[in-house]
């Protein structure tokens, strides 16, 4: 629909920062965001992810730092609709008025045929309820909405804002795919969630941030195999002294718990298993507990949320 | 044209515009209603036409009967172009329409231009009226049309000129302002009840601080209004342009100063 341009585009945030009146909303942030891979933006709540995300768009004006998409700020683009679709927690459209009115302003603002509203709408199925208004609609039907807005322009960035809140488990599976099909063509995906289980299925990339600072970044699996690379055991056995003097002989980290357990890491279940069969003691539960993000997210992030 | 396009599309797609339209009929018939009466009772007072500063003139008479709806049209211009502005807030739409168009001077330039197209409508609606309904009520009440004169044509013309400005001092206070309550509140007393308060206040300070104040009324945009459309009415009056000078100052610096802040504001 456009004339050649490259068909990819990084998203890259430099020593970006935003003080409010006594607060650093974000504070030195600097990431990459890769074309054809869907990246998980993470934090808890306050972090600072909707006010990076929205200076990236040029709607907050950075203290410092750049934000480029494409080596170009946002407020820069011509054609910004065409560049990078956007959905925001707080984008909405007039109570008022129908969706597909909704969307044909965009396309007039944008210099886009009013007919690429019916076909956004058909894409995420609301084509039957376009010309419904939009208090008639459902939260689910306006993440919907927010998506065939964010496609208006057939962008090669999409940044999301927990596109995902107020999803039943269908939606959620909807969006996933439809976000893994768009990062699958080439588009970049930035995608923010408080869903620490969803971003594992979902994400490709994660960058983590806690009181507006990042904390970490990189493939899914880095992160996870940095902080939770190392497998822990829970074991309970009668004889937790004599098991834990055998661990420790193997050069392993234990901790006893009150109630009889043991923690044990740096080794997997079938190893903890054999060391005890070979020390001959009997044992009640062997647990192996695997690594997840949402137990890396919080290692991380651990002490930082109140931090400001 | 896009923008204005798209700002034209976002007026049509929703219920606003013909609320306002249909409350302007009525608003129309009364003030036609009064101004045929106002006629019809100096006609048989046999008032002699004694120009401009007397008590009340034929030429004033005429000239009111042919912008009808003045009052309610510029009222309903005023709220109409400000709520095009809060209206992006209220509704949290702000956000779309600047991700959208980035540069954000544009949106509020489109919204202006719209802003003087439903000025120049509303003008149009109410003079198209006037100019069949006034000369029926000047001969029913045994005048001529006056449709030859310079100055009934000078009324009609001024009229459309208070409708334009007072559209862009609307878009001015609906950005510095933003809450949609707060401004269409604080422009329905400024300019229903705010003539009078003000020409209460200012001929309280001429009378006990010093006559200039007299003269500065003028900086009210309701008496800039005034002026600018009845004329001086004594001889230490100012002359009409000073009317339309004040109003397009209050439109330029309000939408200016509105512009720029819009340009700095965080959308958040």
């Amino acid at each position: 629909m456009t004339m050649s341009r490259p068909n990819y585009a990084e998203i890259s945030v430099e020593r970006l920062t935003k003080h409010y009146a006594k607060v650093r909303a974000v504070d030195d942030l600097s990431f990459t965001v890769h074309a054809g891979r869907v990246t998980g933006f993470l934090g808890p709540n306050g972090a600072g992810k909707t006010t990076a995300l929205r200076m990236i768009l040029g709607l907050v004006t950075p203290t410092s730092g750049t934000a480029t998409i494409g080596g170009v700020r946002y407020v820069d683009m011509p054609d910004p609709i065409r560049q990078v679709g956007a959905i925001l927690e707080a984008s909405s459209a007039h109570r008022g008025r129908s969706a597909r009115n909704h969307l044909r302003i965009i396309c007039r603002a944008a210099g886009l045929p009013d007919q690429r509203a019916d076909e956004v709408l058909a894409m995420v199925g609301l084509n039957t309820v376009g010309t419904r208004k939009f208090k008639g609609y459902s939260l689910g039907m306006k993440q919907r909405l927010g998506i065939a807005a964010a496609m208006l322009g057939d962008p090669r960035v999409l940044i999301l804002d927990e596109p995902t809140n107020g999803l039943d488990p269908e939606g959620i599976r909807w969006m996933r795919d439809l976000l893994r099909a768009l990062a699958a063509e080439g588009r970049t995906v930035l995608v923010s969630s408080h869903l620490l289980g969803e971003m594992q299925q979902l994400a490709d990339d994660v960058v983590i941030i806690a009181a507006g600072r990042l904390i970490r970044q990189g493939p899914v699996a880095e992160v996870l195999g940095s902080t939770a690379g190392v497998a822990r055991v829970r074991v309970r056995t009668p004889q937790p002294d004599q098991l834990a003097a055998a661990l420790r002989d193997a050069q392993l980290e234990v901790t006893a718990t009150p109630d009889g357990l043991l923690q044990v890491s740096g080794a997997d279940a079938a190893r903890v298993g054999h060391l005890a069969f070979t020390a001959g003691v009997e044992l009640h539960e062997l647990t192996g507990e695997s690594a997840d993000l949402e137990r890396a997210f919080l290692d991380l992030t651990a002490g930082k949320a109140g931090a400001r | 044209m896009n923008l204005i396009s798209a700002e034209l599309l976002k007026l049509r797609t929703t219920s606003l515009w013909w609320i306002f339209a249909v409350s302007m009929v009525p608003l129309y018939g009364l003030a036609l209603g009064y101004n045929w009466l106002t006629t019809s009772v100096i006609t048989e007072m046999d008032v002699p036409d004694e120009g401009p500063f007397g008590l009340i003139s034929m030429q004033q008479i005429v000239s009111n009967l042919y912008t009808s709806g003045q009052f309610a049209g510029v009222l309903l211009v005023l709220l109409l172009s400000a709520i095009l502005v809060t209206n992006e807030f209220f509704h949290l739409t702000a956000t779309a329409t600047f991700l959208t168009t980035p540069r954000r001077e544009l949106v509020i330039l489109a919204k202006m231009a719209v802003a003087v197209l439903i000025a120049v409508t509303v003008w149009l609606f109410t003079t198209g009226l006037n100019l069949i309904f006034a000369p029926v009520a000047l001969s029913s009440t045994n005048n001529e049309s006056f449709l030859g004169e310079s100055f009934v044509w000078q009324a009609i013309s001024l009229n459309l000129l208070v409708h334009v400005l007072w559209a862009l001092v609307g878009i001015g206070c609906g950005v510095l302002i933003r809450s949609q309550i707060g401004t269409t509140i604080t422009l329905t007393v400024l300019y229903v009840v705010g003539t009078q308060i003000f020409t209460a206040v200012f001929a309280v300070l001429a009378n006990q601080v010093d006559e200039v104040f007299m003269q500065l009324r003028v900086l009210v945009p309701t008496l800039a209004s005034e002026l600018l459309v009845s004329g001086p009415q004594s001889p230490e009056d100012l002359p009409r342009w000073v009317g339309a000078v004040v109003l397009l100052a209050y439109a330029g610096v309000a939408g200016v100063l509105g512009t720029l802040i819009t340009k700095r504001r965080d959308i958040a």
